[in-house]
């Protein structure tokens, strides 16, 4: 498998959640490809050393968002079926988990929205440098 | 007929004349799932594994393995590794070995040769002479060499330097992967927070906390909330339901929710703090509040 997963067991995130969010992350980047094979709940589970139940709970939950599917007997693998799609909302689920943290994180520390507007505007400008109407229009289509 | 769950402990109580080292403990551990039980040096965890393997009669209660009390038929389908190290000292590995091979029909001498080399083991060494880590290793060997159905471990990692402490992690994980039924003691919550589907915390022979380790982690959560003023009346909170303790050190409140915490942030959030988060808790954040709160 050409996908590394790392969790972090000592984290306050159940570790099949963090599953979840490194194989949408993984299929959103094209790092597993639409129809790959992914390892058993037994490989991964020996290679991550976290307890097997907890791999098949995250591969349930991944079948059932649609990411996934798995026939019995041969395997889970990246769903070709509107695997796009599903994806593409599995980016914008873990981009928007980031986002609502950092939100909540200036929040906490008292900045007014006008603040974190600045602040956001200011991140848009250095890691958006290229900005472009026409171009935004072109990859919404 | 429904299976019964391989091990099966209810309402276990151990008196010693007016002192209980373990009250009331009650767990069921379904097939190839891994339970773990944390505690403090004398919190009960091996009174119950010493019930369990009817070394110790229980003053009430039963501990069960395979639906069954104690007895021969039970310890040929069990491994059990004791934290103190059980071994004749006058043997050698290779008859500690050879005794697990006649104990155990499911013996697998292959498993043992490779696990033997695993962890470096010379099993043409007495017993007396081993370091404090080879014998945990050799026990370990005969236990998972024995291919039993249920695996019960106190501490199976003490002595252990951390690359072989992680070579018994990957044994339980392939073992429960495998079908087999795992009840683990351990100090290295690190491991535990690894390996385990549910968690006992005991304290004092109590039970302190016990939950599914995902669901405590995503339950269990911080409230914090700090205030630019003297925080308002919060009694309400500290008598809630879904609130397990209430602690305040000036203008910073904060909340330990056992449910809702982010509904409980809202909540306190129209109050007027300053500002209000939510904090997650690990394992050992868990366990030092579970055997701190009930000091």
């Amino acid at each position: 498998m050409p996908a590394f997963f790392t969790i972090d067991p000592r984290s306050g995130v159940p570790i099949y959640l963090q599953i979840i969010e490194q194989v949408k992350r993984s299929v959103a980047l094209g790092v597993l490809d639409v129809g790959e094979q992914l390892p058993t709940v037994k490989q991964l589970a020996k290679e991550l050393t976290v307890n097997p139940n907890t791999v098949a709970r995250a591969y349930r939950d991944l079948e059932h968002d649609g990411v996934i599917e798995t026939s019995p007997g041969r395997g889970s693998f990246v769903r070709a079926n509107g695997a796009p799609g599903a994806a593409r909302r599995a980016v914008a689920e873990v981009a928007a988990s980031a986002v609502e943290g950092a939100v909540r994180e200036a929040k906490s520390l008292g900045l007014t929205r006008r603040e974190l507007r600045e602040l956001v505007d200011h991140a848009l400008d250095r890691w958006y440098p290229e900005h472009d109407v026409l171009k935004e229009g072109e990859s919404n289509r | 007929m429904i299976t019964p769950a391989p091990i099966s402990v209810r309402g276990l109580t151990k008196r010693y004349g007016t002192t209980a080292a373990l009250s009331d403990l009650s767990l069921e551990v379904p097939r190839g799932s891994i339970y773990g039980l944390l505690g403090t040096n004398g919190a009960g965890k091996t009174t119950t594994f010493r019930c369990l393997l009817g070394l110790l009669r229980p003053s009430s209660g039963a501990a069960l393995l395979l639906g069954l009390a104690p007895g021969p038929q039970v310890f040929e389908r069990v491994a059990y590794v004791p934290e103190q190290c059980a071994l004749y000292d006058w043997m050698r590995g290779s008859e500690v070995l050879e005794m697990t091979r006649v104990a155990h029909r499911s013996f697998d001498a292959l498993r043992a040769r490779e696990l033997t080399e695993r962890f470096r083991l010379d099993v043409r060494k007495r017993v007396k002479h081993l370091s404090k880590g080879q014998k945990t290793a050799l026990a370990l060997v005969a236990a998972f060499a024995a291919r039993p159905e249920v695996l019960v471990l106190d501490e199976p990692a003490s002595g252990l330097d951390p690359v072989h402490q992680r070579d018994v992690l990957d044994l339980i994980i392939d073992a429960a992967a495998g079908g087999v039924t795992v009840l683990l003691s351990s100090h290295q919550i690190g491991q535990v927070e690894r390996a385990v589907d549910r968690v006992t915390i005991l304290d004092r022979g109590r039970v302190v906390l016990e939950g599914e380790l995902d669901a405590l982690k995503q339950e269990e959560k911080i409230v914090e909330a700090v205030f630019d003023h003297e925080p308002p009346a919060l009694d309400a909170f500290a008598r809630d339901g879904r609130v397990r303790s209430l602690v305040q050190n000036g203008r910073v409140v904060r909340l330990y929710a056992r449910a809702e915490g982010e509904t409980i942030a809202r909540e306190i959030g129209a109050l007027g703090p300053k500002s209000t988060r939510v904090l997650d808790q690990n394992l050992e954040d868990l366990f030092l509040l579970a055997v701190g709160r009930s000091e």
